[in-house]
């Protein structure tokens, strides 16, 4: 048996007064879908960011395929790694944010050869020839040649999926993929993750589509300020939480996607 | 609630209903703007009438000097130091604003620390005092600090007239562009910056293919009015005995007293240099707002004259 994918232990993070994450620990295994939830603050985000490196840890490790994330262990310290160092490690972790951030400047095939051609140093024609795949893999062959403004947001996001794709991500990370959408929008982007989940491609994914969660995860974990509060498989977790604050929660935001919609 | 004097019938809705898509839309009737140009076309024939006919602008001794030789090669070394000051002024603003980003406080005050000198003291006198660098540092070397040295040389060799006006202009130039610059990059949104990190770019590479490729739109315009300023700004090398055109000019009225029509030549000459730049800087902008809606590939909606100013061409001007 090989070691988790991700392992993450007794990670803590402050900014400046204000504690954001408290001693959180979890792994996870290789081809498993994790799913954050939790209310707004919590530190979902934060913990995703550190486990590419993009906040720093105060406390604690975090392992992605046995690198230690973001430090070198010297005796019983760690020491910070350089920037171009933290750089080689983040090139195989992909990252997919809420707000997609594309590249305005660049088309959807640009957005997807820039990593592969600038960071992995591969040839261009290869580059273009896998972008194309990859975009036509998330539906996306007819709009290559566009700019991310004149994309629908549903849209972008999955040319945002496409350009991770493209690194060849050993894990892929997933920052709330759907909450800047419009609702009917939402489902084709998570059919593409859907479908990435069912090529075993490990992620961790922060969201709120509770039933896409219940649906697509091996674990769903449930963080309230800064520390997890409850994790086991989707059928426990939603259907008999038990801590009173995960049953809260969720009561709350299933009253929320009633009113929502 | 109906317009006034219009009465409402079911007549008259009915009729509109039915004649639904037959009818045209015209545009709405501007009678005060028609108004206005027309006094401003009369003002203007007025002005241009008073000018053209008015035998003291002796518009046939500007004729007779707009393309003299001394005028001409002043017009090369004003264009040639334009170009070459601000080459120096962007590439050395972009390295400053870099810096003064940095995390590290050392390289961010030493970018601080220059802009707060070379925008606190004119740069006239920093022109005079680059030509007089000799009076200071009589000898110059560039090498290994307490290290063997490569150039080494008496500084009235090195430091020329055109060396201290390219310096003086130039390094001058970078503090005001790094200001700029700075603008345009913090300008950026910072998901931008997670985004090429999260791909595996280390900082440099993510500022030179992300951050200013977008910082561009921002730097641009302020900048196309940086190089019209320093075209202009370029007459201050008088003081130091370059002869640039406002320079050639003066040379040839200091000797037949022609001061109005030869300082019409200059004008002309500096509008049509103010007009090129104008219509380049149109190109550029066009050029790195792709991607950004309003301003599809290749230029934009209509043609603009070169005295239609565009956002952001007239701020800053003063100082
Ligand atoms: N860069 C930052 N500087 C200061 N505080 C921050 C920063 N990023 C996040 N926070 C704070 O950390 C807490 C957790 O934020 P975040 O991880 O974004 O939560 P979530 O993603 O669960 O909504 C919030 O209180 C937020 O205000
Ligand atoms: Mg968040």
């Amino acid at each position: 048996m090989s070691n988790p994918m991700v392992i993450v232990n007794e990670v803590s993070k402050s900014f400046g007064e204000i504690v954001v994450l408290q001693g959180v620990s979890l792994t996870l295994d290789r081809g498993e879908v994790m799913c954050v939830i939790g209310p707004s603050g919590s530190g979902k985000s934060t913990l995703l960011r550190c486990v590419n490196h993009l906040e720093k840890t105060d406390r604690g490790v975090i392992i992605v395929d046995d690198h230690l994330i973001g430090y070198r262990r010297e005796g019983d310290a760690l020491r910070e790694l350089r920037e171009s160092e933290v750089a080689v490690q983040r090139a195989d972790i992909g990252m997919v944010f809420q707000r997609f951030n594309l590249f305005p400047h660049m088309t959807a095939l640009e957005n997807v050869v820039e990593a592969p051609i600038g960071v992995r140093r591969e040839g261009r024609a290869a580059a273009q020839e896998r972008a194309m795949d990859l975009l036509e893999r998330v539906g996306l062959a007819h709009r290559v040649n566009s700019y991310p403004t004149m994309l629908s947001g549903g849209e972008q996001q999955r040319v945002a999926i496409a350009r991770a794709l493209a690194m060849r991500p050993k894990l892929m990370l997933f920052d709330e993929p759907t909450s800047a959408l419009d609702p009917e929008l939402v489902g084709e982007v998570l059919d593409v993750i859907r479908d990435l989940a069912a090529d075993g491609m490990t992620m961790m994914i922060v969201t709120h589509e509770m039933a896409f969660a219940r649906d697509v995860a091996n674990r769903v974990v449930f963080m309230d300020h800064g520390a997890i509060v409850e994790q086991g498989p989707p059928e426990q977790l939603f259907g008999a939480p038990r801590e009173e604050r995960t049953r809260t929660f969720l009561l709350r935001s299933q009253d929320g996607a009633a009113q929502g919609t | 609630m109906s317009a006034a004097g219009e009465p409402r019938t079911e007549a008259t809705v009915e009729q509109l209903v039915s004649a639904g898509a037959d009818l045209r839309v015209k545009r709405a009737r501007h009678p005060g703007r028609w108004l206005g140009a027309l006094l401003i076309a009369v003002l203007v024939a007025v002005l241009v009438r008073s000018v053209v006919t008015n035998e003291n602008f002796q518009w046939d001794v500007v004729g007779e000097y707009i393309f003299d030789e001394g005028i001409l090669s002043g017009l090369v070394t004003t264009l040639w130091l334009t170009v070459v000051a601000m080459l120096i002024g962007i590439v050395l603003s972009v390295i400053l604003a870099v810096m003064r980003l940095s995390p590290n406080p050392l390289v961010s005050g030493a970018s601080g620390f220059y802009l707060w000198f070379f925008r606190g003291t004119p740069v006239l006198v920093q022109l005079i005092f680059w030509y007089n660098l000799a009076a200071l540092f009589p000898t110059i070397s560039l090498g290994i600090p307490f290290g063997p040295s490569f150039i080494h040389g008496s500084s009235n060799a090195i430091i020329t007239p055109y060396v201290a006006a390219i310096l003086g202009l130039g390094l001058n130039e970078a503090a005001y562009m790094a200001e700029i610059v700075r603008a345009g990059i913090l300008s950026v949104d910072k998901g931008q910056d997670d985004a090429a990190r999260a791909l595996g770019m280390k900082r440099s590479r993510a500022m030179r293919r992300v951050i200013l490729p977008q910082a561009m739109r921002f730097i641009i315009p302020p900048t196309g009015n940086e190089t019209i300023g320093m075209l202009k700004t370029t007459s201050l090398v008088s003081v130091i005995a370059l002869s640039d055109l406002l320079y050639s000019a003066q040379a040839i009225y200091s000797r037949n007293y022609e001061t109005i029509p030869l300082l019409i030549v200059v004008s002309i000459w500096y509008l049509f240099l103010t007009s090129l730049l104008t219509i380049g800087q149109r190109q550029i902008e066009a050029y790195f707002g792709r991607g950004h809606r309003g301003q599809a590939k290749g230029g934009r909606r209509g043609r603009r004259l070169p005295w239609s100013t565009t956002a952001g061409a007239d701020q800053g001007a003063a100082r």
